[in-house]
């Protein structure tokens, strides 16, 4: 460990003022991933918390990795190959961005290289994921200025790219899950195995008419997009965020409650059209994007109040798209929504707040 | 206005409720300069016999508020830069003071010679205004009055351990400064706690006609001065000040207008992760810090405090004595120790206000240090700082407003609100100073505006 600090140090003078100094992001942050940073405090107060944004995100990484696992058994390496792309590709374009702009390059990427694959059909082509990607790293994030700063979630901004982009791969893409002990962990499944595609999500079935078995949603062996299969995995996960207080509660509760309450109300109306509560909660990337995706703290609202509305606005359209329209799933439509209204809520919330503050002190 | 926010930070080492005695010294280094004072005008010549109570210098830009002299000794002016040196020290601290001719208070001042005793017996620096903290006017009429017994930062002398036998000595003094005031109403700040202080406080006080008491729960920082005023209806108004005074303050009132003799005793804490055995210290201003902190410290490399862990200020290596103004000292171990891949670890020791570490849910006592904990980002919006924030204001979208310089919707969002605890920098996963920005942006607005109106 001491020899790895030691390289750093003889390497520093080159990156921060020698031949190599375009590259000085890329070389503070391998750095900085390794060896915390020993600053003291310069202004008050003296003492600082120990959390950082590394630590943010890593705790966001730990929350996906049951999920991932999950999707690792029954969808096979493919999964790492995707990861792999999703990482290389997005990474470089933030390195490439943090190099132009002479500013450090941001740990967000960690979780947003990590959510995108997780949110794909795992047979979709890797130039795909790639692309993907691309798109939603530099539209979705960078134009904005970086992490902190972007409006829509990068991930699903990507996503909807390659949803309107290549439909028919998106659509096409889906594989039947691995079974027994090991599932698919040591397969990697390629397009010369057409027996594994299936087209049967457990959505575009009930669009259908038939729905799937609900035991089958909360293990997870069901087809879908990588991450989003297995509910109980998604559950664990994100409870360990919202006990982290990385996750805000009311983003979680609030969605899936508004969509569970509209649900009830729905399909005790017309069953043929909404399908039963907790079957439709379990279905799809509902509790994926209600854990990981809405919470995203910079794209969603500021404001406790304004977290409420959010997140109903999230599950109601997610239950509105799904159910009414053509398309079978429609959470990543309703959180691109919510991310649209998340600064109009806040406006408002801060004239309530201001209002009450204009007679303070 | 109800207490919202507020966090209580687990430093460790807090100092005891035992009091011990300061051995005597040879020598005292009285620095001119304190946290609001600069006593640029020296009374004293070289080789001057001073007694105890003596006035050697005084702050003219502060309403001419006296350095005391704490003991008897001989006056060296040049032997340290920035201190009045007193040599040959001996004993004697309880000297009656008779005012002589020249300390005539203004006559047209209700109560003036009450007034100008606290002045000249070195009471009158305890008073802060509530808002501003600077040193009122000793002439003035205050729009309200607010008498603190707590003190809750880690780490500055507390309130209960000022009081504890002292109680009879607190009651004079109140109705001392009832009797200046003319019975305007005093609010006095007292812990919620049913037991010990907060219980035996309201019993003494029970049959006072013109005190108004405030329960305060036991977070950092209600006991604020700014924030008390808020939440008793004394909202900030530049032309009518509030007057704080802390616990050793009324008790200053009671000896100089009781006994007539001066305040030249501080009660003050050796307290912090930085220091063994954590205690309150009874010293003298001008008693030699090297002396004061010998035997006491841990380890090598220490920054010490005059104040607070949160907004004390750093005592520079030419300070030679204590400050007449100073309450504490904290003691916070610097650090220079890179780990591998510290943001993967479980932190078992680490302190934080979110619940990312496993020092959360163990029941240890975090390890506190000077060290940044992380690289400065970007706002994440994750909202920590607005639940932290005891004056009710949103430091996140203030931080957003300044980084494009709208000084103006700044304003707006009441950034005139901030008392300067600094919970919102110490919580920011980011790492953004927003204390600094918040205060700095402040000023600026102030002499914009100032500007303007010429």
């Amino acid at each position: 460990m001491k020899m790895l600090l030691e390289t750093f140090e003889r390497y520093r003078p080159l990156f921060t003022e020698g031949k190599f100094k375009t590259f000085k992001p890329l070389y503070e942050a391998t750095e900085g991933f390794f060896f915390s940073h020993n600053a003291t405090t310069a202004d008050l107060p003296h003492v600082r918390d120990a959390l950082d944004l590394k630590r943010f995100m890593i705790l966001v990484v730990a929350g996906l990795a049951p999920a991932l696992l999950v999707g690792l058994h029954f969808f096979g390496l493919r999964v790492l190959a995707m990861i792999a792309v999703s990482y290389a590709v997005g990474g470089t374009i933030e390195v490439l961005f943090a190099m132009a702009r002479r500013e450090e390059i941001n740990e967000g990427f960690l979780v947003t290289g990590l959510i995108f694959p997780l949110v794909l059909p795992p047979m979709l082509p890797l130039w795909m994921v790639g692309v993907g990607v691309a798109f939603g790293v530099i539209v979705g994030k960078e134009l904005f200025g970086g992490t902190g700063r972007n409006l829509f979630n990068p991930a699903l901004v990507g996503r909807c790219f390659l949803a309107i982009g290549y439909p028919a791969a998106m659509s096409a893409s889906w594989i039947k899950p691995g079974e027994g002990t090991t599932g698919r962990f040591f397969e990697y499944v390629s397009t010369n195995m057409p027996d594994a595609i299936t087209s049967a999500t457990p959505l575009a079935l009930a669009k259908q008419g038939s729905l799937a078995d609900i035991s089958h949603l909360f293990w997870g062996n069901t087809a879908g997009s990588v991450g989003e299969t297995s509910a109980i995995a998604v559950i664990l996960g994100g409870v360990l965020l919202v006990a982290t207080r990385v996750a805000n509660w009311r983003i979680v509760l609030g969605t899936l409650g508004s969509f569970a309450i509209l649900n009830v109300i729905l399909h005790a109306a017309s069953p043929e059209t909404f399908a039963p509560t907790v079957w439709n909660l379990f279905a799809g990337g509902l509790l994926f994007g209600a854990f990981f995706m809405a919470t995203d703290p910079a794209t969603s609202p500021v404001t406790n109040s304004g977290k409420w509305v959010y997140a109903a606005i999230i599950g109601v359209s997610t239950l509105l798209i799904r159910s009414m329209t053509g398309y079978v799933e429609g959470v990543m439509f309703a959180i691109l929504l919510g991310n649209i209204a998340a600064p109009l809520i806040d406006e408002v919330a801060f004239r309530v707040r201001f209002r009450r503050l204009k007679n303070e002190g | 206005m109800k207490f919202k926010g507020g966090y209580n930070i687990r430093l460790s080492n807090r100092p005891s409720s035992e009091v011990t005695v300061s051995p005597e010294t040879n020598t005292l280094y009285l620095p001119l300069k304190s946290r609001r004072f600069h006593f640029s005008e020296v009374h004293v010549q070289e080789g001057d016999r001073v007694q105890p109570g003596s006035v050697v210098a005084v702050d003219p830009e502060n309403f001419g508020v006296p350095l005391l002299a704490p003991r008897a000794g001989t006056v060296s002016l040049d032997a340290a830069e920035d201190h009045i040196v007193i040599r040959n020290v001996s004993g004697e601290p309880d000297v009656e003071i008779v005012l002589d001719e020249q300390d005539h208070a203004p006559e047209t001042v209700h109560n003036g010679e009450m007034r100008q005793k606290l002045l000249r017996l070195g009471a009158w620096q305890f008073f802060a205004d509530a808002h501003t903290g600077a040193l009122p006017d000793p002439f003035g009429k205050p729009r309200g009055v607010i008498v603190s017994t707590v003190q809750f930062e880690p780490f500055i002398a507390r309130g209960s351990v000022e009081l504890a036998r002292r109680m009879d000595q607190f009651a004079r003094g109140l109705e001392h400064l009832q009797r200046m005031l003319d019975y305007q109403l005093i609010n006095v700040v007292i812990p919620e706690t049913e037991s010990d202080l907060g219980g035996r406080l309201r019993e003494k006080l029970k049959g006072y006609a013109a005190i108004k008491i405030v329960l305060v729960p036991l977070r950092y920082p209600f006991d604020n001065p700014a924030l008390i005023a808020r939440r008793v209806g004394l909202a900030y108004d530049p032309d009518q000040p509030v007057w704080a005074i802390p616990a050793a303050g009324v008790l200053a009132i009671d000896r100089a207008l009781t006994l007539s003799k001066p305040s030249t005793v501080r009660l003050i804490t050796l307290g912090g992760p930085g220091v063994e055995s954590p205690c309150h210290v009874k010293t003298i201003p001008g008693y030699p810090l090297k002396k004061l902190i010998s035997g006491h410290e841990t380890a090598e490399n220490v920054r010490i405090l005059n104040g607070g862990a949160l907004t004390g200020d750093l005592v520079g290596s030419d300070q030679l004595g204590l400050d007449t103004e100073c309450r504490g000292l904290t003691f916070i171990p610097e650090t220079k120790q890179r780990e591998l891949l510290s943001f993967m670890r479980p932190g078992t020791r680490r302190a934080t206000y979110s619940n990312c570490f496993l020092s959360s849910i163990l029941p240890v006592i975090p390890l506190f240090n000077t060290c940044m904990g992380g690289e400065r980002r970007a706002c994440i919006s994750c909202g920590f700082c607005e639940e932290v924030c005891p004056a009710g204001i949103m430091p996140h979208y203030i931080h957003k407003l300044l980084y494009r310089d709208a000084l103006e919707e700044a304003e707006a969002a009441r950034m005139d609100l901030c008392v300067g605890c600094g919970l919102c920098s110490y919580v920011c996963p980011s790492k953004i100073e927003l204390r600094s920005q918040i205060l700095d942006a402040r000023r600026r607005f102030q002499i914009e505006l100032a500007e303007e109106v010429q």
